[in-house]
């Protein structure tokens, strides 16, 4: 990528060549069995990052793939250091095996029914959770440059002031991304419906345009044939309460967080990019749900306009929450990572915001923490599509 | 996307398109009453809607340049803009 790229601090390199902004151990529970052991062991090595999203069998189809597919991701995303994969069963854990073998990093695997009781099992999680951090010390540092990142983009929370401040805030950090060879990801298909006009004028080819349209002509087909007035799902009734009216007013104010720069790909759930620059991605609105599937396709940060305040974030990468609403910024001040109030009285211009913005992720880099990462707050939820058997 | 930001008084600043006929207010609507000389209603919170002028039941609502919605009753310039008069 462009030797120009600004650095902005010391990332993890990771075989494959990507950079981590982390280095976690991962523990993560495969089926949600062995939610609670994983969560006991953690107790025990409170450093790790516990993964225990309530997996269950009996999914199907394009859930089962992408059950396997997020074991793949997750130990492939660059800001996994290690990872302990718990299971229930040997059968499972060979799978697991496989599945794991060719990540690249330290790995291990524990089965519960294998463990022959239930103190034993925490108690090898435990010792393999102390080994992959102990082996995690060697791994090679390298400079992360805004080349290197790929940055989710949401909202949640949204009122008037997302659409003032904290998204035009962002909107700007991506188009300086974007210049040094940087990737970012907008997702939430249902928030960009009414946006047609910005997705012909802001992708890189008629068919790029045409795929999201398609994205968005499809959840309008659902909603249609639901039969059911949405308003209050979405927009939501605190986003009503904040004062937006109508889904389309919704999405105007989101979409500003994409810049001015060109969508060069539309991607499903948790798909990674093949290149550099603005994808969109079609997932369901709820924000646990999309910032998985975008930090899944391997985004190292996320970067999450906020009105009134949302605890949302994918704990694997670090979520910069951003505000400029002042009740929230009185109310909620310690939870917000940058405050972007100064715009609505021009006190504060959208580069110094954005400058901000990247402020913050070199501070990330050098080792301070978000908000949402001294709460241990996030979700990782992937979507159902069909009924589990 | 474009966004024009006015000022009026000291720190209410409004995000409009040329086009928009209801605005966004982010401070007090008293302090914007006395600003703007519009008879903005107290009661209208921060970041909700007023029409800017009067619009007709069955207009359309434009904010960002965009239609964002329908009038489902007329509507008094300086009324608030929100889910019981738009849809």
């Amino acid at each position: 990528m462009s030797i120009t790229s600004p650095e902005i601090g010391n990332g993890y390199l990771r075989q494959d060549g990507r950079i981590g902004l982390r280095n976690h151990v991962v523990a993560l529970s495969t089926v949600a069995l062995t939610d609670r052991v994983t969560e006991r062991a953690v107790d025990h090595v409170p450093s790790a990052l516990l993964l225990a999203p309530r997996w269950e069998r009996g999914v199907r189809g394009r859930d089962a793939s992408l059950q396997e597919h997020a074991v793949h991701a997750i130990a492939n995303h660059p800001n996994t250091g290690a990872i302990l994969a718990v299971t229930h069963d040997r059968r499972a854990a060979d799978d697991l095996a496989l599945a794991l073998t060719n990540c690249g990093r330290p790995f291990e695997i524990v089965t519960l029914m294998g463990s022959g009781g239930y103190d034993t099992a925490i108690d090898i999680a435990v010792h393999a959770l102390q080994r992959l951090t102990a082996q995690m010390q060697h791994t090679p540092r390298a400079p992360l440059r805004l080349a290197d990142l790929t940055v989710a983009l949401e909202c949640g929370g949204s009122d008037a002031s997302s659409a003032t401040c904290a998204n035009p805030a962002i909107g700007r950090f991506v188009d300086t991304l974007i210049a040094a060879g940087g990737t970012a990801i907008v997702s939430e298909t249902a928030e960009f419906i009414g946006s047609d006009p910005v997705i012909h004028a802001q992708s890189e080819s008629p068919s790029i345009a045409q795929a999201i349209l398609a994205c968005l002509e499809a959840e309008e087909a659902m909603m249609r044939a639901d039969g059911t007035d949405y308003r209050g799902v979405n927009p939501t009734r605190e986003n009503i309460e904040a004062g937006l009216s109508t889904l389309i007013e919704k999405t105007m104010g989101a979409v500003c967080k994409i810049g001015t720069s060109k969508f060069v790909g539309c991607l499903a759930f948790a798909q990674k990019p093949v290149s550099t620059g603005l994808y969109f991605m079609d997932t369901p609105f709820f924000s646990p749900v999309s910032l998985s599937g975008m930090v899944l396709s391997g985004a190292q940060v996320t970067l999450f306009a906020m009105g009134v305040y949302n605890p949302s974030g994918m704990p694997l990468a670090p979520t910069i929450k951003i505000c400029g609403n002042p009740q929230t910024l009185s109310d909620w001040g310690a939870e917000i990572d940058v405050n972007v109030a100064g715009l609505i009285g021009g006190i504060v211009t959208l580069d110094m915001a954005a400058v901000a913005i990247t402020d913050k992720l070199a501070a990330l880099c050098a080792g301070s923490i978000t908000h949402a990462e001294r709460r241990g707050e996030g979700q990782l939820i992937l979507p159902r599509t069909m009924p589990a058997l | 996307m474009k966004q024009t930001t006015q000022t009026i008084g000291e720190r209410i600043s409004l995000t409009v398109d040329p086009n928009d006929n209801v605005a966004t207010l982010l401070d007090s609507a008293e302090t914007l009453r006395r600003a703007a000389g519009m008879d903005i209603s107290p009661a209208i919170p921060f970041g909700h809607k007023f029409a800017l002028i009067p619009i007709p039941r069955g207009a359309q609502i434009i904010k960002y340049g965009v239609i964002i919605g329908t009038a489902t009753a007329d509507i008094a310039a300086g009324e608030h803009v929100h889910v019981h008069n738009i849809a």
